[in-house]
């Protein structure tokens, strides 16, 4: 069975209804087959009993109308109704032979029959011998009597045997139907009886594979609802036996004993959340509380916060305007610098121009000097010239004397020039000294520029110096300036920041406000939180894991 | 800086520029106007310079040239000098004693130049100029003497000659004359001529 068990529903089914659909076709078979003889033995006995009883009833009826015909024939009068008549007489002669060969044809099987067939017919192609052969020529030639004659006499016999034969076939045929309809009715029966045992093994059958579904597919299926409906109500710990068959019974088990399993691994994890969720609840709860008392403290304190920062707000106000107050100053200060500066640049300048003007001068001075040089050599050249003229004089002196008496005047002569060139040293001399004089002079001018120049650049260092100094004053000035400014614009945006900071407050109060409120109703949602906690284990414990 | 001093300062000054300027015109002028000087104030001038001519002496009052050399007078009879000249362009001489300092061209003729303080042996005293020579020619000899400065012609007479002093035994006897009053060492140039010392043979 464990094969028929591993097999999947669609294959179970259709094993079992293939099954059924044996029986069935095995039951229809039955049915066929015993229709089918009983139609068969129907056919037989429409076909050959009662086709022959039906065929020597119409056999005999024929031979009557044709002997009535031909009688008619006989008495008739107008050519064309015998010819017609006669006409019919060949047709129901035709009709005859075909009836006769049908009934042979039948009889083959039957000896007994086929003998008496062939008396009949034999008696048949007497009489249709001398009816067509004789007869009918007879009416033909318009011979009524003695075609009559025939016909009476004759044919009388003949007819009155085919008659006879006729009927003791027609009997014996009836016989015949009878005995095989009673023969069908017995296989009728026969067949009926089959079929009803078919029928009946194969109801059996099928019952019993119905059973055997049902066992096999609804039992699992009705045990597995059963601990469905468990399960639905709560109780997780239902078991469910796995299954080890290998179709979708086996699959739907298994699939429901997991989904069993993990759901009541869920559930005890639920469980277990729901109870941290009920002791966090509670926590909330408790903890929410303080919160609520500690967002009044805090709105307490901000509205303190909101006074003070108010009163900053004032103070940042005052100081921002002393601030620009000094600013101010800080400008005009600047201001007066830069004045003092460009007076002192001015100083500077004229000290320069003082420095350029002793400059010439020194210069002018130099020059002076330079030419005093100029002088001085030239004075050499002159003492010089006075030397040489000294010399010459000597030299003369000298001639003069070796000249003896005519070397007097000469004597004189030299004399003079000697005294001459003595009067040009002294003169020499007494420039000389002036010149050392001018020297003297130059030099304690050239002194005195130096010294002047030095004054004047003392007092261009201390002009620059003062320039300096009156420069670092003003850039301290400015930078002061600058820091007054920033001063009053950081104190402007204290002052700002300060009513951004009151805003803020403000709106930190309005908050804290809501956010008591608000914390009251999270105390109040922690309540009901807590309460759902508690509803949820409640919930949670129906379930049985 | 005071602008204060500065004040009274330049007021100062600015009286003493008006002053100032008009000196220096008035003494530009005075240059300007003096620079050629006329003829009779030159004329008129140079006889009020002019001089005596000197006394002609006793006939035994020879002219002397009296020069200085390194502070010490001394004196060459003149009829022996041919002339004083100033000392240009000596160019030392190799290989001859300490006295010839070494020759000079003297308008076209070369001059030996002695030195006479190394020639007398006097000892090197102080610094000395030594930029005149005394050019002392004779029949057969011709050099230069140097001295520091001309003092000029002078008639002294024999008869004022003294001999030399103790002090100036320094020099050999025989080139002295003798000193005059005003201790002027008077030298024999007849005989520095004639020295055979000075004639330096030309292989050494």
């Amino acid at each position: 069975m464990k094969w028929f068990l591993d097999l999947s529903l669609r294959n179970k089914l259709f094993v079992c209804f293939a099954l059924i659909f044996a029986a069935m076709a095995w039951v229809i078979a039955t049915a066929y087959v015993g229709i089918i003889n009983i139609r068969d033995s129907q056919d037989r006995l429409y076909a050959e009993d009662f086709a022959n009883v039906q065929d020597l009833d119409g056999l005999r009826a024929l031979q009557n109308r044709v002997r009535a015909e031909v009688l008619e024939a006989q008495l008739s009068k107008s050519r064309p109704q015998q010819e017609r008549l006669l006409q019919d007489v060949a047709a129901g002669d035709k009709n005859i032979d075909l009836t006769m060969a049908r009934l042979t044809e039948r009889a083959r099987s039957d000896p007994a029959r086929l003998s008496r067939l062939e008396e009949l017919k034999a008696v048949q192609s007497a009489f249709l011998q001398t009816k067509d052969g004789e007869i009918i020529p007879l009416i033909r030639a318009g011979k009524i009597a003695k075609a009559e004659q025939l016909a009476v006499g004759v044919q009388q016999p003949r007819s009155e045997k085919m008659r006879a034969i006729g009927l003791e076939l027609s009997q014996a045929a009836e016989q015949d139907a009878r005995r095989a309809v009673a023969d069908a009715d017995l296989s009728a029966g026969r067949s009926v009886r089959i079929f009803l045992q078919v029928g009946v093994a194969a109801m059996v059958l099928g019952l019993a594979l119905a059973l055997l579904l049902v066992r096999v597919i609804a039992g699992p299926l009705r045990i597995l609802s059963a601990a469905a409906d468990r399960v639905a109500a709560g109780d997780l710990s239902a078991e469910v036996a796995r299954d080890r068959r290998g179709d979708e019974v086996g699959d739907l088990v298994r699939a429901f004993a997991t989904m069993v399993d993990s759901q009541r691994r869920i559930m005890r994890e639920i469980l277990e959340g729901v109870g941290v969720l009920a002791a966090s609840s509670s926590e909330i709860l408790a903890t929410t509380t303080q919160v609520a008392a500690g967002a009044t403290e805090t709105a307490s304190a901000v509205s303190e916060t909101t006074a003070t920062v108010e009163e900053v707000k004032q103070a940042a106000g005052v100081s921002s305007q002393k601030a620009r107050y000094v600013s101010d100053s800080a400008q005009k200060v600047a201001q007066v610098s830069q004045a003092g500066r460009k007076s002192v640049e001015g100083a500077i300048q004229g000290m320069q121009r003082i420095q350029e003007q002793m400059e010439a001068i020194a210069e002018s001075i130099v020059r002076l000097s330079e030419q005093n040089q100029a002088i001085g050599e030239i004075i050499a050249s002159v003492n010089d010239l006075a030397e040489q003229s000294n010399l010459l004089a000597v030299n003369a002196a000298i001639e003069a004397a070796k000249a003896g008496e005519q070397g007097k005047g000469f004597a004189v002569v030299a004399q003079e020039v000697k005294s001459l060139a003595e009067q040009s040293k002294q003169a020499t001399g007494q420039v000389r000294t002036i010149l050392g004089e001018i020297q003297k002079a130059t030099g304690a001018a050239v002194l005195a520029t130096e010294q002047g120049s030095k004054a004047v650049d003392a007092g261009m260092k201390q002009g620059t110096e003062a320039g300096e100094s009156i420069r670092q004053l003003a850039d301290s000035i400015v930078e002061a300036a600058q820091a007054a400014t920033q001063i009053a614009a950081s104190s402007q945006q204290q002052m700002v920041g300060m009513d951004q900071v009151a805003l803020a407050m403000d709106s930190i109060r309005q908050a804290s406000l809501q956010n008591v409120s608000g914390t009251k109703q999270a105390e109040v949602a922690a309540h009901s939180l807590h309460e759902l906690g508690k509803t949820l284990k409640q919930l949670a414990g129906r379930y049985k894991v | 800086m005071s602008s204060e001093q500065a004040g009274p300062k330049r007021l100062k000054a600015a009286t003493d520029w008006r002053e100032l300027h008009q000196r220096i015109e008035a003494a530009r002028l005075a240059v300007d106007g003096a620079s050629v000087p006329d003829a009779g104030i030159l004329r008129q001038r140079a006889r009020v310079l002019a001089r005596e001519p000197a006394r002609a002496e006793s006939a035994d009052a020879p002219e002397w040239v009296e020069f200085l050399l390194a502070q010490e007078k001394y004196a060459l009879e003149s009829r022996h000098v041919r002339e004083v000249h100033v000392l240009e362009d000596l160019t030392p001489l190799p290989c001859t004693p300490d006295f010839v300092l070494g020759i000079v061209n003297l308008r076209g003729e070369i001059l030996s130049v002695i030195d006479l303080k190394k020639f007398f042996g006097l000892p090197e005293k102080g610094l000395t100029d030594l930029n005149k020579i005394i050019v002392l020619e004779s029949a057969n000899m011709r050099f230069g003497v140097l001295a520091d400065a001309i003092l000029g012609v002078r008639r002294i007479p024999s008869a004022e000659i003294q001999p030399s002093l103790p002090t100036l035994t320094g020099i050999r006897e025989k080139y002295l004359k003798g000193v005059s009053r005003e201790r002027t060492v008077l030298l024999d140039a007849g005989k520095l001529l004639a020295d055979e010392a000075i004639i330096v043979q030309e292989q050494v």
